[in-house]
């Protein structure tokens, strides 16, 4: 069981860092980022395209592709806030419902759905404990979760930047008519999102299943861990991701359990639905 | 206003009926209309079975088709949607009259449609059977091995050849196929009095993260594994071992995984992948088994794969069967004449094919064993001969 949980790290690093991609969106720009995972699916697959078809050195490849999954958030970003800027949560994250099956689609359109040849940017194992191998992709993804929700956090407290964008969150006209550019700061946030996603996703893409759906889908965990958090607290959401990850690995020991290891994350989201409307009366919470 | 579309109403609905009627009847000097259900889009696609058969039966058309009749070939996509592939099905055989099925490769069609074949009286000479329906049924019969005969081929390449101990099987089940994956366990079983360690058949298909099923299998003491993945998959598991530090294990795979794009993609293999390729390997471009096969597909653009040589063998079958009968072509006639005919041998196989009056279609029993190792990114050809299921 505990050998499970720590193989379920790497995965819960994962959820982890893409947790806290969707807090961050959800809190400062009012959006659930369904395409989150599916930007830096795209990115790496183009990053993998270049590298392979174009000829170009590996790390260039993957720096490129790396940006083009921020290009594309921010692109998506544009779009929300240009013509959805006052629109409710709900709208402006159906938009990347769209975006998610279209980034998928195109994927298959462009590059076909044989599996990529990703080159491994980090392979083998970092260290054992206990007698269990810790990859060297769960060190980095579990590190990068944890980095990244403290910087943000930091940014969002300390700096003036990040007052701004917690004004703009929370009061956007209000924050507009102080003189508060809320375009290019929200464009900042999708950009921010979109290049960390794709960091990611180049990270674990050649470690586990790399094909266009399994990495889009990434998102489904990664709602559920952010959800913990309520989308709103970046520890609890990388604490969230982290767990999930661990029980799925734990699950998988466990023949009896296995099958109830693919539908952890969905009864995750289900069971913090409930709790978190407990006190709600049915009026009130329609 | 509605007089004036009356009269053309009327004429349309009568052309359709015309056209409707007309449908229901073969021409016995027409062209030979020939059909097969295919991945074409979805989530697996194989394209190549069906334009490889095209290929063949286009050659054949080029060189004065069969008896002076030439041959029509409708390639029908199932989506990998099964009320696609009901509809598809439907289309060839009550619309377009086909007189048999010919190159179909599907990851459904065979489980949803081989009641109707049965109730319409066709035949289908699947290019690449994969469900287990492809092969109990009497009225399909594939030019492949199939992946239950596959694996245990794998299995006895491994006990067998590469003598090794401690073999444990990682089974990705889909639908109703563990019962036959146990049945093909269960036969290696039986050849060789050996028995596996250990067989895990909760691992997912399109899993994201295959780490705790090989750190389960490794703490399970495991130095080969059998999986019967698709590409991706396999990728996902071997590099999760490849993190894991786990490279005292052989793989023992099956030709789904036996394509250029997963040699490119695997650099880290353990100690090898090793694949009874169910046709003669095209990854050895100076065979002349091949050569054939290989001169049609790149004069057509179409890829060197396994469902590549699928398609051509079951076209080439079929057509041979064609060329030897008498009198009518008709769906009833080319029946009779598959359930009859003698077995045919091709250097592409190991087992000669016939269709045969049987109630199953499951008789193809050898590979070729080919080996994927660490840092070579291709395939290599790992033995001399025909690796076979002894008959028991």
């Amino acid at each position: 069981m505990v050998q499970g949980a720590l193989a379920g790290l790497a995965a819960g690093g994962l959820y982890a860092v893409l947790a806290v991609c969707l807090t961050l969106m959800s809190r400062l720009v009012r959006v659930v980022n369904f395409a989150q995972a599916a930007t830096g699916m795209f990115g790496s697959y183009v990053g993998v395209a270049l590298s392979v078809h174009g000829g170009l050195p590996e790390w260039l490849a993957v720096v490129l592709g790396v940006l083009l999954g921020g290009v594309l958030s921010v692109l998506i970003g544009w779009v929300v806030s240009t013509w959805l800027a006052e629109a409710g949560t709900g709208t402006r994250s159906a938009v990347t419902v769209a975006v998610l099956l279209l980034l998928i689609s195109l994927s298959f359109i462009l590059f076909g759905n044989k599996p990529q040849p990703f080159q491994a940017l980090l392979a083998g194992p970092a260290f054992t404990v206990g007698g269990v191998v810790i990859s060297q992709v769960t060190v980095v993804t579990v590190a990068l979760a944890v980095v990244i929700a403290f910087a943000a956090r930091l940014i969002l407290t300390k700096t003036p930047v990040g007052i701004s964008l917690r004004a703009l969150s929370e009061r956007p006209t209000t924050a507009e008519l102080l003189g508060i550019p809320a375009k290019r700061l929200s464009a900042a946030v999708w950009g921010a999102t979109g290049l960390i996603s794709t960091v990611i996703i180049v990270i674990v893409a050649p470690s586990q299943s790399n094909d266009a759906t399994s990495l889009s889908m990434l998102v489904v965990p990664a709602a559920a861990a952010a959800l913990l958090g309520g989308f709103r607290r970046l520890d609890l959401a990388v604490a969230g991701g982290l767990v999930l990850g661990m029980l799925q690995g734990a699950l998988a020991q466990v023949d009896q359990l296995s099958v109830v290891r693919n539908f952890v994350p969905f009864l995750a989201i289900v069971g913090l639905l409930v709790w978190s409307q407990r006190k709600e009366v049915w009026d009130a919470a329609r | 206003m509605m007089r004036k579309f009356l009269p053309a109403l009327a004429a349309a609905v009568l052309v359709t009926l015309v056209a409707a009627g007309c449908a229901g009847t073969a021409d016995p000097n027409g062209p030979i209309v020939v059909g097969s259900v295919n991945a074409l889009s979805g989530p697996a696609t194989f394209p190549e079975s069906s334009q490889a058969a095209k290929a063949v039966f286009d050659a054949a058309n080029a060189a004065g088709g069969v008896h002076g009749r030439k041959i029509e070939y409708h390639a029908i996509d199932d989506k990998g949607d099964p009320a696609a592939a009901a509809a598809a099905a439907r289309e060839i055989v009550g619309g377009d009259q086909a007189v048999a099925l010919v190159g179909s490769s599907s990851l459904i069609e065979c489980q949803i449609n081989a009641k109707y074949y049965q109730q319409e009286k066709v035949l289908s000479i699947s290019g690449i059977g994969v469900d287990p329906s492809c092969f109990t049924s009497p009225n399909i019969g594939p030019a492949n091995v199939g992946p239950f005969h596959d694996m245990t081929l794998t299995l006895l390449y491994g006990s067998e050849v590469l003598h090794l101990e401690d073999m444990c099987a990682l089974l990705e089940i889909a639908g109703n196929t563990l019962p036959y994956y146990r049945a093909a366990i269960d036969e290696w079983s039986k050849i060789t009095g050996k028995k596996l360690k250990y067989v895990d058949a909760t691992v997912p298909y399109n899993g994201s993260d295959y780490t705790p099923y090989i750190v389960k299998a490794r703490a399970a003491g495991c130095k080969a594994v059998t999986v019967n993945p698709v590409e991706p998959d396999s990728i996902g598991q071997l590099k999760a071992a490849q993190a894991q530090g786990w490279k005292d294990v052989t793989w023992l795979l099956l030709t789904s995984v036996y394509s250029e794009q997963y040699a490119k993609a695997v650099s880290e293999a353990g100690q090898g992948v090793y694949v009874p390729a169910e046709f003669y390997p095209f990854t050895d471009p100076s065979s002349p088994r091949t050569k054939e096969w290989r001169d049609l597909m790149t004069r057509n653009n179409i890829p060197l794969t396994s469902f590549s040589q699928g398609g051509y063998l079951a076209a080439k079958y079929f057509l041979q069967v064609l060329n030897g009968m008498q009198g009518e072509i008709t769906r009833e006639s080319v029946t009779k004449a598959l359930r009859e005919m003698k077995p045919i041998s091709d250097p592409m196989v190991g087992t000669p094919y016939v269709f045969g009056p049987g109630q199953t279609h499951h008789d193809n029993t050898a590979g070729w064993p080919v080996k994927l190792a660490t840092g070579t990114n291709r395939w290599q050809i790992a033995g001399t001969d025909w690796l076979r299921i002894p008959r028991r």
